[in-house]
């Protein structure tokens, strides 16, 4: 009951504000003390956005924050502009994606315009996310994360980046771009075996890297499996490059029991995920194509 | 694997062993069957005469044949109390043997998930150093702002201020160049972690052969054993329990490689996040001060109002 009433009140304000918004516009709103009316109808704005969002009428939030917004921007107050914009985003998210993102991206355009290419970047994953989830539209996602990785890379903050990367690696092998998938697999691999403390994951990288070299061609898996024993002496020990060792024999013997009896082995003691299940059964599709070639 | 010196685990439920060392000797194994087994079967016969059977005799072999263990061969019975016991011992010992290797594996699986998780884990803390940097460097930026501010508010305090100002050194304005990641840093120490953790896995790797060597010896003696008593049965046991204890060794070379991977990894967060711990405190300080210089700039914008 309390949540209504304050939708009523929030619609009042709403009203006013325009009000006050018009008024000023006037030539004698103007002259006296029109900009106070203007931040005052702003501020009633932001009030009216908060009372919707109370009432979880996420349209309607989304809505006055985003008029909020453009007071802001015609008072010159980019920050404030860009973070009513991205509230709006926040609100619409919930409720319709389209508008949230066109928030979002407008707030993107702000803080790049002022330079702040972290807090644009880290929006630009926001926008990726819905597109991931929501929208699902993985091509748009991948140009998103590849932005806020560029913007994270301009700030120095390479993990980030490079957790960017990582994203748009797996959707580019998902979407079979996999030149894409290699060079950035090899790219994060080749940075993060030097660190100490994330030499750790650097198997992890290669063996994908990997994979995808393996469903474009066995011979280029072969070689790169090679080269990244050579750049990295501790791939060669992890199970990961048994593994890869196991299933290029068994490709070209065409066995197709060894592979799935290598990867059950491996399975048995540490899963494998989502993707490298998909990019498992690709190659192994190559396997049974081939033989069907032979027939 | 040493459980083959030890007592193996009693099945029977109404009979009492009494065993020396099993696999002591290398003839054919004495054992002492104390009777009163036999007798409690046949005291429970006459206890509860369900059957009173004249051939209470033949009724005992059946009743221990049932109890030592459920042995289905018609040709066991043919064999002698020690070949059936020795028999089910080594039934038992493959058991022990295979459920030992299968949490083997388990314990290497749970391995590799703790360093996948560490790995996440070391990520996200590189990141969280990366971004505590950045706010030391906006917050030093801030305060720089706020020096440029005072300086303008000096100024259109009073006219005595202005020239003031005009006297006073020209703040900086220069932004300080983007500075390299904490990464950097924390390598030394962690270096250093690594170099010790190598030496105290060469030592650990020194202990290892010695555990290996008590399982081959006794290993070896049950393998004498084996083959002297049960020629036809024996064989086949051997190579199994041989492949068994094989793969154990090899899942534990491999989880002593993991657990040495994982201490570094440990290390290495620990040096990480004691690092970050320091710039918390001083970004804290830092920031505070800057709380109290905002508050007081407000302050004098309103009273210039």
């Amino acid at each position: 009951m309390d949540n209504s009433g304050k939708e009523k009140e929030a619609i009042q304000l709403m009203a006013d504000a325009d009000k006050k918004v018009k008024t000023s516009g006037s030539f004698l709103g103007g002259m006296f003390g029109g900009p106070h009316k203007v931040e005052e109808a702003c501020e009633m704005y932001c009030r009216a956005a908060n009372m919707f969002k109370m009432a979880k009428n996420w349209n309607a939030a989304g809505n006055a924050f985003c008029q909020a917004a453009r007071i802001h921007m015609q008072l010159q107050n980019k920050h404030d502009s860009a973070t009513s914009f991205i509230d709006a985003g926040n609100a619409f998210k919930k409720a319709d994606p389209n508008e949230a993102i066109k928030c979002l991206n407008a707030a993107v355009d702000i803080y790049t315009d002022m330079g702040r290419f972290t807090i644009a970047a880290k929006h630009h994953i926001t926008i990726a996310e819905i597109y991931e989830s929501e929208l699902v539209d993985i091509e748009k996602a991948i140009a998103h994360y590849e932005q806020a990785a560029d913007y994270y890379k301009g700030e120095e903050s390479n993990s980030s980046a490079n957790k960017c990367l990582l994203k748009v690696g797996a959707y580019a092998a998902q979407l079979e771009q996999y030149a894409k998938a290699i060079e950035i697999y090899e790219q994060v691999g080749s940075s993060t075996m030097d660190n100490p403390l994330l030499k750790y994951s650097a198997k992890e990288y290669f063996f994908k890297a990997s994979l995808c070299h393996f469903i474009v061609d066995e011979l280029n898996a072969k070689l790169a499996v090679e080269k990244y024993e050579e750049m990295f002496p501790a791939f060669s020990d992890s199970r990961e490059c048994k593994l890869l060792k196991k299933l290029l024999d068994a490709h070209e013997e065409q066995n197709c029991e060894a592979f799935t009896e290598a990867i059950k082995e491996f399975d048995s003691i540490s899963r494998l995920d989502q993707w490298q299940t998909t990019m498992l059964l690709r190659i192994k599709k190559t396997i049974q194509g081939d033989e069907g070639d032979l027939k | 694997m040493q459980h083959i010196g030890c007592q193996p685990p009693l099945n029977s439920k109404n009979k009492k062993k009494k065993e020396t060392d099993y696999f002591a000797d290398n003839q054919l194994i004495e054992q002492h069957f104390t009777k009163p087994g036999s007798k409690g079967v046949w005291i429970v016969k006459m206890a509860y005469p369900r059957t009173h059977n004249p051939f209470a005799d033949e009724e005992e072999e059946e009743e221990q044949h049932r109890s030592s263990g459920g042995f289905d061969d018609p040709q066991e019975r043919g064999m002698s109390e020690a070949e059936r016991k020795q028999r089910f011992l080594q039934q038992e010992v493959m058991r022990t043997a295979k459920s030992a290797v299968v949490s083997s594996q388990r314990s290497l699986g749970l391995i590799y998930e703790s360093e996948k998780i560490g790995t996440e884990t070391a990520e996200e803390v590189i990141r969280q150093g990366e971004a505590l940097k950045r706010t030391e460097r906006m917050v030093d930026n801030m305060g720089k702002d706020l020096e440029t501010s005072q300086k303008h508010i000096n100024s259109i305090k009073s006219v005595w201020g202005g020239l003031v100002n005009y006297f006073k050194a020209k703040p900086e304005t220069t932004k300080p160049p983007p500075e390299e990641p904490v990464a950097y840093q924390a390598s030394s120490k962690l270096q250093n972690a690594m170099s010790h953790s190598k030496e105290h896995e060469d030592k650990y790797q020194a202990s290892h052969p010695n555990l290996r060597k008590l399982d081959t010896e006794g290993f070896g003696a049950s393998a004498s054993v084996d083959d002297s008593s049960s020629n036809q049965n024996g064989y086949p046991a051997n190579r199994q329990l041989r492949a068994a204890h094989q793969t154990l060794d090899n899942n534990l070379d491999e989880m002593s490689l993991g657990l040495g991977r994982l201490k570094n990894l440990g290390l290495g967060l620990q040096s990480e996040i004691e690092n970050q711990d320091t710039s918390l405190d001083n970004l804290l300080g830092k920031v505070d001060k800057m709380d109290l210089k905002i508050n007081k700039t407000n302050q004098q914008i309103k009273n210039l109002k």
